[in-house]
């Protein structure tokens, strides 16, 4: 920090009144975040694709090896599963925490005044419980005999042996159920954000329209959203790849593989087992996933993230 | 013409009525984890199974022992060494990268600002392996620095997405007549760039906050060291250890997680305020 102080202190010193931006100095204002990328993401980038390359698995050691670790994730039924997970993980948290979501912020800032923070705080708490805190009391809240969830399961004819997460049927899903819980608050603080974005014009001229109810919800509010659904889907995505502790925990990718997502697969492979190059693999098709997703989306909605004032209104 | 105007107004307040209603039973339900964790923390061993929501009497016990068995403090010393240097190290970076690219116009800020967006996406799980290699390289695994860096490393492209979008929103003129008045481009960032972006990021600091403070995977991975170990990594040391007392267990995930929700209901405020003021216009 006071590098760089003093560094354009001085520079603007000299050139005071010349051209601005274009010099040396202005650099030192880029440098920090660029050098933090070039060490921790691009190399590990980089390092990931030539491992996947030369990198040694259970029955090679290091030397090249090119196409190789590819071709066994491929034939890799687990690879498969891990990618239906994934699927599944995004196909059902995203639209869910979505309505969900948008359904309690609109309620929120529609219908309440003085009680207006008190569910905004409230409705956020799992967001900001410790994910490992969460997977514990979840899993106690599946468990058979004296997790809650069963005993209520009971009441409405469900009978389970044992805990969800040892179905291999059930497990993934009962770990979505977690997610959702977990991350819908986002959601509905990102549409708190959307709905005061949205001009107070236009809410009374949708009223002079006669606007109301169904009609109100999707004829005005649902498109004047869509760029919060946009980022939402985007983060969302983001997410499904980044998950890794909720499953790592609560049934480490199990039973026999049923709930694997990429982030347990990845670090069994590449950290209990020590196949480097097989997880290099893994990891490197993740990458490519990401990147064609973003760019997907880059293309097909705008770089959503921040969506600036211009585009909204 | 007063029944007419009386009809709708007297429908809204049904209609607020009926939306609190509907919010509080879903709060409720939303609820049931939360409450859970804090009732079974307060049950005495023999309740701890009780399949209840409640169960009386409730007691402090396992707060009692859970404190005296165990150094606690550490672990939140830990995380709050790395959470608060890595939120420095995220606005620092960000801030005046948003700075270069969105003020000064830096020829080729555009194109790395490219490239950031594209790496948005990168799951930790695919580069943690060259991570943990690397760190162990410059002998980093089992300190604060090998966890600070990485994790502004991985902070940063989305910090810098807000902050940049908040700076191309604000008035331009500001900053063409700070630099008729002879601002220095430092000065130009220190007294006119950032206090325009303070909404963006006081967000951005609690999110990165939220974020650092409840991170695993790489904490998994780095921080082997008992004395070095984060607060989200201690539930799963202790799972094992209190197994068959789940009360002192929960009491440990109760004192986990209640400093954050403390906190953030002391600063959702100013939260709240910077989402609202567009520094996420979603």
């Amino acid at each position: 920090m006071n590098i760089i102080a003093a560094a354009a202190v001085q520079d603007s010193k000299k050139e005071k009144g010349k051209n601005r931006g274009r010099t040396a100095g202005s650099y030192l204002y880029v440098l920090p975040a660029v050098v933090l990328f070039v060490v921790f993401v691009a190399y590990p980038i980089l390092w990931v694709i030539s491992e996947s390359l030369y990198g040694k698995d259970a029955s090679h050691p290091s030397g090249f090896a090119g196409l190789n670790h590819y071709w066994q994730v491929f034939q890799d039924p687990v690879f498969w599963r891990v990618l239906l997970n994934m699927f599944l993980w995004a196909a059902i948290t995203i639209p869910v925490q979505m309505i969900v979501g948008g359904t309690i912020a609109y309620l929120i800032e529609r219908y309440t005044s003085r009680s207006k923070t008190f569910f905004r705080v409230m409705f956020f708490l799992p967001v900001i419980t410790s994910v490992s805190v969460v997977s514990i009391v979840w899993s106690q809240l599946y468990a058979p005999y004296y997790g809650i969830v069963q005993e209520y399961a009971k009441l409405i004819g469900l009978q389970l042996s044992m805990s969800p997460l040892g179905e291999p049927s059930l497990a993934i899903y009962a770990l979505i159920v977690v997610n959702i819980w977990e991350w819908t608050g986002f959601s509905m603080i990102m549409y708190v954000a959307g709905i005061n974005n949205i001009p107070n014009e236009l809410w009374d001229a949708a009223r002079i329209d006669g606007a109301h109810g169904w009609h109100l919800t999707t004829r005005f509010i649902v498109p004047l959203l869509s760029p919060v659904t946009r980022s939402l889907l985007m983060l969302g995505i983001i997410g499904t790849l980044q998950t890794f502790p909720i499953v790592h925990l609560m049934t480490d990718g199990g039973p026999d593989h049923a709930s694997e997502i990429f982030g347990t697969y990845i670090f069994k492979e590449g950290f209990v087992i020590g196949d480097t190059g097989y997880a290099s693999a893994l990891s490197t098709l993740v990458l490519i996933i990401a990147l064609g997703l973003s760019i997907v989306q880059i293309v097909a909605l705008g770089a959503r993230l921040s969506p600036s004032r211009r585009q909204t209104v | 013409m007063s029944a007419v105007v009386a009809q709708p107004r007297r429908l809204r307040v049904t209609m607020k009525l009926w939306a609190k209603l509907i919010l509080l039973t879903v709060l409720l339900l939303w609820m049931i984890p939360e409450i859970y964790m804090v009732s079974v923390a307060l049950r005495s061993p023999d309740a701890a199974f009780a399949p209840q929501l409640f169960t009386f009497p409730i007691t402090f016990d396992n707060f009692i022992t859970v404190i005296r068995e165990n150094p606690l403090l550490t672990f939140f010393w830990n995380s709050l060494v790395i959470t608060c240097g890595t939120v420095a190290i995220v606005l620092m970076a960000a801030s005046t990268f948003a700075f270069a690219a969105s003020v000064l116009k830096l020829r080729g800020s555009m194109l790395m600002y490219t490239s950031l967006l594209t790496t948005l996406m990168i799951p930790i799980a695919s580069i943690v392996l060259p991570i943990a290699i690397m760190l162990k390289g410059f002998g980093w695994i089992n300190s604060y620095q090998g966890l600070i860096l990485p994790y502004a490393a991985l902070g940063t492209p989305y910090a810098i997405v807000i902050i940049k979008t908040f700076m191309d929103d604000s008035p331009r003129d500001l900053f063409e007549a700070a630099l008729i008045d002879g601002c220095s481009r430092w000065q130009l960032f220190r007294h006119v760039a950032i206090p325009l972006i303070k909404p963006a990021v006081i967000f951005v600091a609690v999110w990165q906050f939220i974020v650092t403070w409840n991170e695993f995977f790489l904490a998994l991975v780095v921080m082997t060291d008992s004395d070095y170990k984060t607060v989200t990594l201690v539930p799963m040391q202790y799972s094992g250890m209190y197994m068959a007392n789940p009360g002192a267990l929960f009491a440990i995930l109760v004192i986990i997680a209640v400093p954050l929700l403390f906190l953030y209901t002391l600063v959702q405020k100013y939260f709240i305020a910077g989402l609202l003021s567009g520094a996420v216009k979603g």
